[in-house]
């Protein structure tokens, strides 16, 4: 007889993880697999089948949904664009995971953030990239004295999240956090998020794969989710009332500042509440009846993976219709050693002109396009309530706002823009805007959500034509 | 600062003046002209004057008309180079005397920050959010709970290398839902919603016997093997006769092995009182847990509770070393009403009998969650308050089958989820007219425990307080809060950020690359790993049989090659060494209030065996951390040759000495290099070989500093990063890299000489001590007070680096200083127009920071 030792049960742990990991994507996956989806859908959508005035919907009635993804510190050009442009053209060697969705993605050229060009600022360029990708703006630098812009995704969200459950979906796959400063004094606010509600406030991402599957569709196995929803909601009401009276006379006792923060507080609260008047009209989430994915996992792409999964899960039961996604901080130093780079990113991205270091940024660049291509592919076999696939019915910026990171260069920025739009783009193809702001191409976007007067965003110049 | 100057500055004033107070700007000019521009002219001007404007800098703009108000911040960067002496440049032959520093630097803080030393301007905090750390501890003082708030919460922002900033802790709407799910989770873990519980006890696995009771307090589950036949029994006594549940809780474990199966099956029975209730096969299943419930209805007295265990399997293999575990057995009951006791934690949240009528059950429950409102906000609570909260619990206690607990619990939640627990609101005393005032004592509770404990304050602070004796009391407190194991919290959290050591447990550090480096070159092992990967590029089929078996025994030898090397990895044991390691040092320098200097250099550091052995510190056993003395010869000893600050400051694959550099100006000297150029000149191919080999880092770093406009500041980050290559990426001792002898000599940007990592320590300690105090207690400093520091702040620093020195570095001089300083103690007061006019007071302070 002897007592069962530690390493027993880590081992016992690890086994029982990857066993709920696994049955967690095979349970996506069979979601997938489902013809239709009416089951996942609210009804009411369903129900009313015409667009409600175009607002983040297809001509055919279905969703149309708006995600951001970032990957850091640029991409070595010479690998990332195709040798032409147009849409017989050929998929470069970065870019060639996509080729199963070629049809459905367009490579954009010529696009610029000049707010992250240093100018009067300095060093920083990690900073701006990240801070600026989504805003447009130039950032104030300061370690505590945060200002940036409203970012696209927000501004979107501000006139189309009423349509769903959570106006918008802030994913990161960086879960990480270094201690000390981050880049060049700017705050570290600016670098590990990518959509912010107003200018002092950022959207703090998610990492945790199950606390945002939780928070989405409630917690609990599945079946028993939509019942735990509800008794948390009906619980839910009293406390608001009373903490939005603590907030309120809180906030006359307080100046300046401190209103501000108090003022996020309330903005919280207020999406509660409205997403409690939401459940009360639409119906409680639906149950997705798949697994609730684990926790952070280990391995950076089984978490790019869930996170993928879930952003597609939020999209196919109409839960959201705007995301975005930090899949690293730009500047982010980790280390590709699972295939064979043990250097860091940011480390190896300064090469210098040096072949060897040229060559492993290549693979790193790959391997994040492969991740998306995966996801595309997902996409792609999801088929919609109005019998196109949710690809169809979406616009996925895949890009960063670094383009060469040896030289910190904001102008012609990799961005594929993956999706149809609802058939309002066409996709298929290459194309050179010959430096225009990435802001123009984000009105673009906006317009196609039914975005109403949004004449002008960061620094646009006008709409991105010919997209 | 030196108090005879600060006189001497007062009286040259007051001379100026003839007695009568001269408007600030005036006097500020005219001792501008007498004083400071002649020394200026002598020492800067040749770089900072006369058409000449280094760096954007210009001094002899200032004049006699000059208002210093608006070039504060050059004026903070003069003082700053000035006492750092990077200004005049070390090379300059002619500099000012310590007498000329001296008054430089008391004009500036008296005319240009119109400083008061005995009244400095405390600055403004902005309403602080709790951090998920001060989350976390918080719920644990409050409730008892021990609530994963690092694991739920997102990671808070940081400004200033902290995450207690103010200003930068925002509130997302995704983070205000998590404050609510978790309240409602800590207070249906913390607070029990009967009053009655059926009674519950535990049996754990351990405590099933093969013969009679045995004395062991071992309390935990136990594994039968699958293999050998097993007989366990506990005798439980039920003192009351009646309905009781039997929870047995099993499970089936297993050693994984890769590819090898085990197919020994055993049969598993339970009995009570001779009667057997379960009688099942187990095979193969590892890591599955089994759950099995019992109805008996028992007379008092003792019952017999066993398990047996019977191999099926003989002949099988035993390859996995099954076995079965019994987690516990749980024995609930009486079921019967009657028989309820009390839950866990009853009487922590309810002292007394619920009473019957409505009215007192109404004020009771105004009592319970008076109390804990006010120990959650950290701060009494109106009646308004109370009275709200005791509505809320009323509205669900009202309720048909809800208990009067249940409505209390529902009201602690919405307490969790106030912005006044999520925020530390202050108040502050009547300011009498004056523009600070001091901030009231429950707002110094929380400030000092926020600081030392990362919690709210403990029932003696709130008492003292609530007396308005805390004050009063303050060293008293101070050192008991310092004593409290509490004060853990102040190594993890600000050592943890100031030394950056938390992130020693995540840095990606790749211990083959970095070992690689250092490895004389082999070419026979060379030749091998070249064949090696040619054949395994190959794709499987098309190896001849031939070179399959070549494969296999090229394989085979660098498998031999690589068990040969010794284990330098940073394991997680290792990793978690080292963090105590830092965490240790600080801790026994704190609380035996030693020398701070003993942080720059030491004969002793903390250590365990694993970190001894990796440092080479002989005769260190056992695996918990304690003090060593380190032999005569070793490098070790300060922290800049603890493992933390070497790995953090190392890139994946090799020391990274311009990281190193950087930390050491920044985190010792205080005098943090500007952030690099936007656009950094390429280095190109120009370096690709030195005299014929690989270049090493200082090879690489010195055609660098070839480049004028690297050099301006590479020539103070390199020299003491390259100091300590001595140390790999791993922070392990190296004399060697790409078979070239380590060069650790160098000079600092102010002077010194030194030829190795314990000759800097000793400039450091000799020449720099100062320099040190200023550092730390600016860091301490902007950690205790959630802010960055500002010009108006160089006063208050000043004041604690003198009583630190007075004190001959003793952290208690620190603490005390921080403690007792105007910032900590007190607040800007906004006048009662600025304040409905939504704080113009904060923009005029705003604008006048530049």
């Amino acid at each position: 007889m002897k007592t069962k030792s530690a390493t027993d049960q880590d081992l016992a742990a690890q086994r029982r993880a990857s066993f709920t990991r696994r049955h967690f994507l095979r349970g996506l996956g069979a979601c997938i697999a489902l013809p239709a989806f009416e089951s996942l859908l609210p009804t009411k959508l369903l129900a009313a089948g015409a667009p409600e005035g175009g607002l983040a919907t297809t001509a055919t009635g279905a969703p149309l949904r708006t995600a951001f993804v970032y990957f850091p510190n640029g991409a070595i050009p010479g690998a990332w664009w195709p040798a032409a442009e147009g849409a017989d053209f050929q998929l470069s060697r970065t870019l060639q995971p996509l080729a199963p969705a070629q049809k459905q993605i367009q490579v954009i050229g010529g696009l610029d953030h000049l707010n992250a060009m240093p100018g009067a600022d300095g060093g920083g360029d990690h900073a701006r990239a990240n801070g600026t990708f989504l805003t447009g703006v130039r950032m104030k630098k300061s370690a505590t004295d945060i200002h940036a812009g409203i970012s696209i995704d927000q501004a979107i969200a501000r006139q189309v999240g009423h349509l769903t459950r959570f106006p918008s979906l802030e994913l990161t796959c960086d879960a990480g956090r270094n201690t000390g400063a981050c880049d060049s004094g700017y705050s570290c606010a600016y670098q590990y998020n990518l959509a912010w509600s107003s200018p002092n406030t950022p959207m703090t991402p998610e990492a945790n794969p199950r606390q945002v599957f939780e928070r989405l569709f409630g917690a609990g196995a599945p079946g028993e989710r939509v019942a735990n929803a509800r008794r948390r909601r009906q619980e839910e009401g009293s406390i608001l009332d009373f903490v939005m009276q603590d907030a309120r006379s809180m906030q006359h006792r307080l100046g300046g500042r401190d209103q501000d923060k108090l003022d996020q507080y309330l903005t919280g609260i207020r999406e509660l509440e409205g997403r409690i008047q939401k459940a009360e009209q639409l119906g409680e989430a639906k149950d997705p009846m798949v697994e609730t994915p684990p926790g952070l996992p280990a391995d950076y792409a089984q978490h790019i993976h869930l996170m993928y999964d879930i952003m597609l899960l939020a999209f196919q039961t109409d839960s959201t219709r705007i995301a975005t996604m930090l899949l690293a901080h730009d500047g982010s130093n980790r280390s590709f050693a699972d295939i064979g780079i043990p250097e860091g990113h940011h480390d190896l991205s300064h090469h210098q002109g040096n072949a060897d270091k040229i060559e492993k940024i290549t693979e790193i660049d790959l391997w994040y396009v492969q991740q998306f291509g995966k996801f595309l592919e997902k996409m792609s076999a999801t088929q919609d309530v109005d019998g196109n696939s949710l690809l169809h019915n979406s616009m996925i910026v895949y890009g960063g706002g670094n383009a060469d990171g040896n030289r910190h260069t904001h102008v012609n920025l990799p961005v594929v823009l993956a999706g149809g739009g609802g058939g309002t783009i066409t996709p298929g193809r290459f194309v050179k805007h010959g430096g225009k702001p990435a802001s123009n191409l984000f009105l673009s976007l906006a317009d196609r959500m039914g975005v109403k007067n949004l004449e002008r965003f960061g620094d646009s110049t006008g709409r991105l034509a010919n997209i | 600062m030196n108090p005879r100057s600060f006189i001497l500055t007062l009286l040259v004033i007051s001379a100026w003046a003839g007695g009568e107070p001269l408007p600030a700007a005036v006097v500020a000019s005219a001792e501008f002209n007498q004083k400071i521009r002649p020394i200026l002219e002598e020492y800067c001007y040749d770089c900072h004057g006369g058409g000449e404007n280094r760096g954007g800098v210009a001094l002899d703009a200032f004049n006699s008309t000059t208002n210093f108000d608006g070039s504060r911040d050059v004026w903070w960067r003069v003082l700053k180079n000035l006492r750092a002496n990077l200004m005049p440049p070390a090379k300059r032959k002619s500099r000012p005397t310590p007498e000329q520093k001296e008054l430089i630097a008391q004009w500036i803080k008296s005319s240009v920050f119109e400083a008061d030393p005995l009244n400095p301007d405390p600055g403004r905090v902005t309403l602080r959010r709790l951090n998920r750390v001060e989350y976390q501890n918080t719920i644990r003082d409050l409730t008892g709970v021990d609530f994963d708030a690092l694991g739920v919460f997102p990671p808070d922002d940081t400004g200033h290398g902290f995450d207690n900033i103010g200003d930068v802790l925002t509130l997302s709407p995704m983070l205000l839902e998590k404050y609510l799910v978790a309240a409602e989770k800590i207070i249906g873990q913390a607070v029990p919603t009967e009053s009655r519980v059926v009674p519950e006890q535990v049996v754990a696995g351990s405590q099933f016997r093969t013969g009679g009771q045995s004395k062991d307090t071992y309390s935990g589950p136990q594994s039968l093997s699958y293999y050998e036949p097993a007989f366990v029994t506990n005798i439980f006594h039920a003192a009351q006769a009646g309905q009781y549940q039997l929870d047995v809780d099993l499970m089936v474990n297993e050693k994984y092995v890769d590819d090898v199966f085990d197919y020994n099956k055993c049969r598993f029975s339970f009995r009570v009182d001779g009667k057997e209730l379960l009688a099942r096969e187990f095979s193969w299943e590892g890591g599955k847990p089994y759950h099995f419930s019992y109805n008996q209805n028992w007379a008092a007295g003792d019952h017999q509770l066993d398990f047996e265990l019977r191999p099926l399997t003989p002949g099988a293999a035993q390859t996995r070393t099954l076995s079965l575990q019994i987690t516990a057995v749980t024995v609930r009951g009486p079921m019967a009403k009657e028989s309820g006791v009390r839950p866990k934690n009853y009487a922590q949240f309810f002292p007394r009998e619920v009473p019957a009528p409505a009215a007192a059950r109404r004020q009771y429950a105004r009592e319970l969650l008076g109390d804990f409102a006010r120990r959650a906000f950290r701060r009494p609570v109106d009646s308004d308050t109370t009275n709200r909260l005791a509505k809320l619990a009323e509205s669900i206690y009202d309720q048909p089958g809800k208990t009067f607990e249940a409505g209390v619990a529902e009201a602690m939640v919405a307490v969790l989820a106030s912005p006044r627990f999520i925020f530390r609101e202050e108040n502050a005393e009547p300011a009498g007219g004056q523009p600070y005032a001091l901030v009231d004592e429950y707002a110094l509770a929380s400030r000092l425990s926020y600081f030392l404990w990362s919690s709210m304050p403990d029932e003696e602070l709130f008492q003292l307080a609530a007396a308005g004796r805390l004050r009063e009391n303050l060293s008293a407190q101070l050192a008991r809060m310092i004593a409290d194991k509490r004060a853990d919290a102040l190594e993890k959290n600000f050592v943890g950020q100031w030394l950056q050591a938390r992130d020693i447990e995540t840095i990606p550090i790749d211990a083959r690359s970095v070992l690689a480096r250092e490895q004389k070159f082999d070419p026979e092992r060379d030749a091998l790993r070249q064949r090696f990967r040619e054949l395994n590029d190959k794709p499987d089929d098309t190896l001849t049989p031939a070179e399959k078996t070549e494969l296999a025994d090229v394989r085979a030898k660098f498998f031999k090659a690589r068990q040969g090397q010794p284990a330098a990895d940073l394991t997680p044991d290792l990793r978690r060494a080292m963090r105590q390691e830092t965490e240790g040092v600080f801790s026994y320098i704190l609380r035996e209030d030693r020398s701070l200097l003993e942080l720059l250099d030491s004969d002793y550091t903390f250590a365990n065996e694993r970190l001894a052995r990796f440092y080479g510190i002989p005769d260190v056993f056992g695996s918990e951390m304690r003090r060593v003395t380190l032999p005569p010869d070793s490098p070790r000893g300060g922290i800049l040759t603890e493992g933390t600050v070497l790995a953090v400051t190392s890139n994946p694959t090799r020391t990274s000495p311009v990281k190193r550099g950087v930390f050491i100006l920044d985190n010792i000297l205080g005098i943090p290099p500007l952030p690099p150029p936007p656009n950094i000149p390429p280095l190109e191919d120009a370096i690709k070989n030195v005299d014929g080999h690989a270049p090493t880092l200082r090879e690489t770093l010195a055609v660098h500093r070839e480049n004028p406009l690297c050099a301006s500041c590479h020539d103070q980050m390199d020299p003491p990063g390259l100091a300590l290559e001595n140390f790999n990426a791993l922070g392990k001792w190296r004399d060697q890299e790409f078979n070239q002898p380590i060069d650790a000599a160098g000079r600092l940007v102010t002077g010194e000489s030194f030829s190795n990592i314990r000759e800097l320590k000793q400039v450091l300690v000799k020449n720099h001590a100062e320099d040190f105090y200023r550092t730390l207690t600016q860091k301490l400093l902007t950690y205790a007070l959630g802010r960055g520091l500002d010009y108006y702040d160089v006063e208050t620093v000043d004041q604690i680096v003198a009583r630190i020195e007075k004190s001959g570095g003793r952290p208690s001089a620190l603490l005390a200083g921080i403690v007792e300083s105007a910032p900590f103690q007190k607040a800007r007061v906004r006048s009662e127009a600025t304040a409905t006019a939504g704080d113009n007071a904060d923009e005029k302070f705003a604008k006048e920071k530049l």
